[in-house]
């Protein structure tokens, strides 16, 4: 058996620091007992185990981390961080390891999960509330790689899409909120504060 | 009792008749719920996931216009109401962290104190009205019918406050079935994820979830599932045909809002409750209840 090496001159070894800052709070305490990994309803799905994850996390992989298909699998049900018995926020470290390798550019294979939160926040700050109709729209763009190929995942989701306006479920115009431009004042306003950093 | 009322982005759209169905009965209960005016989405997971100082100050506009009511807020959505409650928490928390918001808020017009309260609905009913309160009302008892509690994640996960309710073995849901005359089922998965995060994103991931849920409550011969959140009822109303023919398996459960159950046994009109809207048709379990 082949025994991988993980070399530490490779590794960033503030990366734990990088993530508690970005709201994962208490990276760096984990003990390794493997209950997070446990109650894990997508563990089965997942490349690295949550466990692993919070290993790798306080060893500085930070390139194998933000590159695992796990960040994207993870449903955010916070069951992981409700149990850990040292009071780590895994699920916040999940969402801070999203948003690095979203600003970084690192898109997984299934390239679905980076396109949803791009799109999701762009609706929200365009609109100042989800407009489901352009949601759909922007994520197909988004994850797949050719028109047809959008159009073809679009036109999967179309009877559920259909159904929901048949009930009187979907708009066709975006929501009513008024000011969208205050959502731009608080963009800018944060932008010019971590710019400040 | 008086609320502002935040109802987020699903309950106007996908969760139509879960907006429906809480102004009614908490209408039909005497809570007053005041409109939130423009209100704005809370940035559900996606701006935790973008920006952490984002995922704050996009529900501190909400919550600085409940303060200007002065008045708590209440969300039915649980995703809303676990975010709004966290920005609330971190500016409690950290004179920080609200310095930090109220300088993404500037120019706005708005500035938060941090004074108020974040509700959910099911817990303004059992820990505040008060189950003998809501049983007082009662008009049509629901006769034993067999009703699966599912709260979800993140209506109680993480825990935010151990008088709430118990985050792995919650009741609230439980105790309002049986006020209503219901029969709880016994439910395994009752905090177990539905996988309606992963809705869009990894479709065969969320499918077998949602079965691993239905599943269950059919073969433990349940006559509908309730839940509180419009996530949850997506997927398992929404895409349960999707996880009919996946596992080629006829389900059939009905998936109300446990606001519309409530409603029903007050004595609601079945139309104003929304119950025309769900998926997956509610009119056997009408009959069965003779409504
Ligand atoms: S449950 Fe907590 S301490 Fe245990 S392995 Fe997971 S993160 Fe580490
Ligand atoms: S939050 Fe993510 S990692 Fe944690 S248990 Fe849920 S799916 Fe697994």
């Amino acid at each position: 058996m082949e025994i991988e090496t993980i070399k530490l001159k490779d590794c960033d070894p503030n990366f734990a620091k990088e993530i508690i800052g970005a709201g994962g709070k208490k990276a760096n305490v984990c003990f390794q007992c493997g209950t997070c990994t446990a109650g894990c309803p997508t563990v089965y799905a997942m490349d690295f185990t949550p466990r692993q994850i919070m290993r790798m996390v306080n060893l500085g992989m930070r390139e194998q981390v933000l590159q695992s298909g796990t960040i994207w699998v993870c449903a955010s049900c916070f069951t992981c961080q409700s149990r850990c018995p040292r009071g780590v926020e895994i699920t916040s470290v999940m969402g801070a390891l999203k948003n690095i390798a979203i600003r970084e550019g690192i898109t997984p294979q299934n390239k679905k999960g980076p396109a949803f939160y791009n799109s999701f926040l762009e609706v929200a700050m365009d609109h100042g509330r989800i407009y489901e109709p352009e949601l759909m729209l922007r994520f197909a763009g988004r994850s797949e790689k050719s028109i047809p190929g959008a159009l073809k995942s679009l036109s999967k989701d179309i009877p559920l899409g259909m159904g929901l306006v048949k009930k009187g479920k979907m708009a066709f115009l975006p929501h009513s909120f008024r000011r969208p431009e205050q959502l731009k004042i608080i963009y800018d306003n944060i932008r010019k504060m971590e710019g400040e950093k | 009792m008086k609320l502002a009322y935040y109802p987020g982005c699903s309950l106007e759209s996908t969760g139509t008749e879960y907006d429906m169905s809480t102004k009614e009965v908490f209408k039909a209960l005497d809570i007053e719920l005041c409109d939130l005016g423009d209100w704005n989405c809370c940035g559900s997971s996606v701006a935790s996931s973008k920006d952490y100082l984002l995922s704050l100050a996009l529900p501190a506009r909400n919550l600085a216009m409940s303060e200007k009511l002065e008045l708590d807020v209440m969300a039915p959505c649980p995703e809303c109401y676990l975010k709004l409650w966290k920005a609330r928490d971190a500016v409690k928390k950290d004179p920080d962290t609200l310095d930090k918001v109220n300088k993404a808020l500037d120019g706005t017009g708005l500035e938060l104190k941090g004074s108020i309260d974040v509700k959910h609905p099911a817990y303004v009913i059992v820990n505040e009205l008060g189950l003998e309160k809501l049983a007082e009302r009662v008009k049509k008892p629901l006769d034993g019918l067999k009703v699966v509690p599912y709260y979800g994640c993140v209506m109680l996960k993480p825990p935010r406050d151990e008088k709430l309710d118990s985050p792995e073995n919650p009741t609230g849901l439980d105790r309002i079935i049986t006020t209503l005359g219901g029969e709880v089922v016994p439910f395994a998965s009752k905090v177990k994820c539905c996988g309606g995060g992963l809705i869009l994103t990894n479709k065969e991931v969320m499918l077998n979830l949602t079965h691993e849920i239905l599943k269950e409550a059919k073969d433990a011969g349940a006559d509908c599932i309730i839940t509180a959140c419009p996530l949850c009822h997506l997927a398992l109303d929404g895409r349960q045909i999707d996880v009919e023919k996946e596992y080629n398996e006829k389900i059939e459960m009905p998936i109300l809002y446990f606001t519309q159950l409530i409603g029903l046994s007050l004595g609601i009109g079945p139309k104003k409750l929304g119950l025309d809207k769900n998926f997956i048709s509610t009119q056997n379990l009408l009959k069965s209840l003779k409504l």
